[in-house]
């Protein structure tokens, strides 16, 4: 299933999430196959977890069921007992053995948006720093862990990147977006690791960063996972990447 | 409420997106205790017993499973195990769950046998981890002081029972600093401790017991209310000084609590409205969180509870402009209102007299009778007698029922042969 993480869930970590759906999963009378073992857990499995306070419209997970279903309408149900901010957009049903749901979900479409300040200047110099990104072959950024500091090169991970001004949702000022397709393949870049890039202390943080899909990367476009592969037509996130 | 069948019992609790204690579906199965034991507050403030219809308990948690997705239950009350139908209700809801992975929780106090079969009822997927009994005190006499009337026998075939059948762990909750309790009762406690590890070990040698011994707190409304409370330090001797710090933990299987934060349970318990004072100056001096040892790991910051009010220039002119009398005297309503001011709500620095010249008070002077004026030198919490003359009716009272002989001398720690090793 691909859902969202939206709302005040972005707050939930990756560990409570798990306990999240298996409890909606039982509200909403499932039959989920469990785990053997002393402590059973529902089978549901998360490809990549998410930075907390991150939003995404771009969630996967991989349900086991022990008994046949109804899928459209059981995840009908099972997306209703989920909190809200908490929705499954789709879903694909797979026979057991079929390819992990990671192997599908090479390249992740991002977006970040700022507070509505100085838009035109925010965008112009934005612009500026992503065509020296993409024009270079290697940029190195430091990631502080507290663990150590790491050095990772962001740009292998970089597919298309494109900044835009656009009106607030409530049409009263404007302000800037990034979007960014970056590759799953380790290292794996965050956002946090793009804004270092691009950014390099001079560029305010966003107010908000959102995983909005992933899937298969294609020449400066995503194909969705699930609608991309199996389905008749492509998702709208395809035009949107371009 | 009369009958807690009529009583609308909240269904779709909360269901918390991130991890807190007590994550499960409670359901109240009786309010009140059959016990009397005299240091418990809440089952003598919570009386008559009034208990759930089997039938209702049943539906509770069934229609409360559905509800919430919550994988346990805990079915709750003063003393779970002594509803007088808990064994057809324990029956009842393993037959309904076993297999699954619903989990069922009985938070007891019961020291017996039949403790460990209802416990085996509700464990039958397979968990049996660990039983908790609490015994309270280690002597018969100590325990008969207090009514929790189990007998020694009762509790080693308690133990005997649940080794037997597979249980791997029991921890035993006590109490120090009892009424009229000497070291011998507190030698006693490591007795009953050994005997029932002897026992644990006959079944197993991973098998634990665990010994949780925490400092009385006397508590208003119980027969104890008017009862001295321990000095830390004298808990601290009885306990036989500070915790081990010990890099491994099961060859202590002692867990004890910070003795200074039972001063403050004491002070908050026992104190009347005066105590919002010495809270709000804890405050102001920078409580934040004090019991939350994730938060704070060193001390509960008992210092900012018990440490001398100052008297700042501005402060003293500002509250010497107003006749105030100091609370708890023989005042006339009239004269509390005025020192109340408009809203009722105090300004100024807590506690301190403005008519008498005495010393500052101390704020937990806020706190009357909370450990007796015995112990004046080494209490942290102690009355102000020379700011506030206590009245005649509260000196009365400071006189506890049951109150040991201060001693002049620190006696040594209590020897017990197998712990002193």
């Amino acid at each position: 299933v691909r859902w969202t993480k939206e709302g005040r869930t972005r707050f939930v970590s990756a560990r409570d999430q798990s306990s999240i759906w298996e409890r909606a999963i039982r509200r909403a009378d499932l039959p989920i196959a469990y785990s053997e073992g002393f402590t059973p857990h529902a089978r549901v499995s998360f490809p990549d977890a998410l930075p907390v306070g991150v939003a995404s419209t771009g969630e996967y997970a991989e349900l086991t069921f022990a008994a046949p279903i109804r899928a459209d309408d059981a995840l009908a149900r099972l997306s209703a007992t989920l909190p809200e901010g908490m929705d499954i957009l789709t879903y694909t049903e797979v026979p057991a053995g079929a390819p992990k749901l990671a192997s599908l979900l090479r390249a992740t479409l991002w977006e970040l948006v700022w507070p509505p300040v100085d838009a035109t200047a925010l965008t112009t110099l934005l612009e500026q720093r992503c065509d020296t990104l993409l024009a270079a072959t290697t940029h190195e950024v430091v990631r502080h862990r507290h663990d150590g500091d790491r050095t990772l090169d962001v740009r292998p991970a970089v597919v298309s990147l494109a900044v835009a001004t656009g009106p607030t949702p409530d049409g009263s000022g404007a302000r800037t977006t990034l979007r960014a397709v970056l590759r799953n393949d380790a290292p794996t870049i965050r956002p946090a690791d793009l804004l270092v890039a691009l950014g390099d202390g001079e560029v305010a943080p966003p107010t908000l960063v959102r995983r909005v899909a992933q899937g298969v990367p294609t020449d400066e476009v995503l194909a969705e996972a699930l609608t991309g592969v199996g389905r008749d037509g492509r998702d709208d996130i395809v035009a949107e990447a371009a | 409420v009369q009958d807690l069948e009529q009583w609308p019992y909240p269904q779709r609790q909360i269901v918390p997106m991130t991890e807190t204690v007590h994550e499960r579906f409670s359901v109240e199965i009786f309010r009140g205790c059959t016990r009397g034991c005299r240091f418990c507050q809440a089952g003598m403030i919570t009386r008559p017993v009034r208990e759930r219809r089997p039938e209702t308990v049943q539906r509770l948690v069934e229609e409360g499973v559905a509800d919430t997705g919550f994988e346990e239950v805990g079915l709750l009350s003063l003393s779970s195990a002594d509803h007088s139908a808990i064994g057809p209700i324990a029956r009842s809801l393993g037959d309904t769950y076993e297999g699954t992975v619903t989990s069922l929780s009985l938070p007891s106090t019961r020291v017996d046998a039949f403790n460990v079969t209802l416990s085996n009822e509700l464990t039958r997927n397979g968990r049996r981890s660990g039983l908790t009994f609490a015994p309270e005190a280690g002597s018969e006499r100590m325990r008969a002081v207090i009514n929790k009337m189990v007998s020694e026998e009762d509790l080693l075939r308690t133990a005997e029972v649940a080794f037997s059948q597979g249980w791997r762990h029991i921890k035993l909750y006590f109490m120090v600093g009892l009424p009229t309790e000497t070291d011998e009762d507190v030698l006693a406690i490591a007795d009953l401790g050994i005997a029932v590890y002897r026992i644990a070990r006959a079944h197993g040698k991973a098998n634990k017991v665990t010994l949780s011994v925490g400092g009385f707190v006397p508590k208003p409304h119980t027969p104890f209310q008017w009862a001295a409370q321990d000095t830390p330090e004298e808990i601290r001797r009885k306990l036989g000084a500070d915790p081990p710090a010990d890099p491994h933990p099961r060859r202590h299987p002692l867990r004890t609590n910070d003795p200074e934060e039972g001063v403050i349970e004491g002070l908050l318990a026992r104190g009347d409205r005066r105590v919002a004072d010495a809270v709000e100056r804890a405050w102001r001096l920078g409580a934040r969180f004090d019991g939350w040892h994730e938060v704070r790991r060193s001390t509960c910051g008992a210092a900012r509870w018990t440490r001398p009010a100052s008297r700042s220039p501005g402060t003293r002119s500002a509250s010497a402009t107003r006749t105030r009398r100091s609370r708890g005297t023989t005042s006339t309503a009239g004269s509390r209102r005025a020192g109340c001011g408009r809203t009722g709500r105090r300004r100024g620095p807590p506690c301190s007299s403005t008519t008498a010249a005495g010393p500052p008070a101390t704020t937990a002077a806020c706190a009357p009778a909370s450990t007796s004026s015995t112990t004046p030198a080494t209490s942290p919490v102690r009355c102000c007698p020379s700011s506030r003359p206590p009245p005649p009716t509260s000196a009365a009272r400071r006189t506890p029922p049951c109150r040991r002989a201060p001693s002049a001398t620190r006696p040594p720690r209590p020897q017990h042969p197998e712990v002193a090793r």
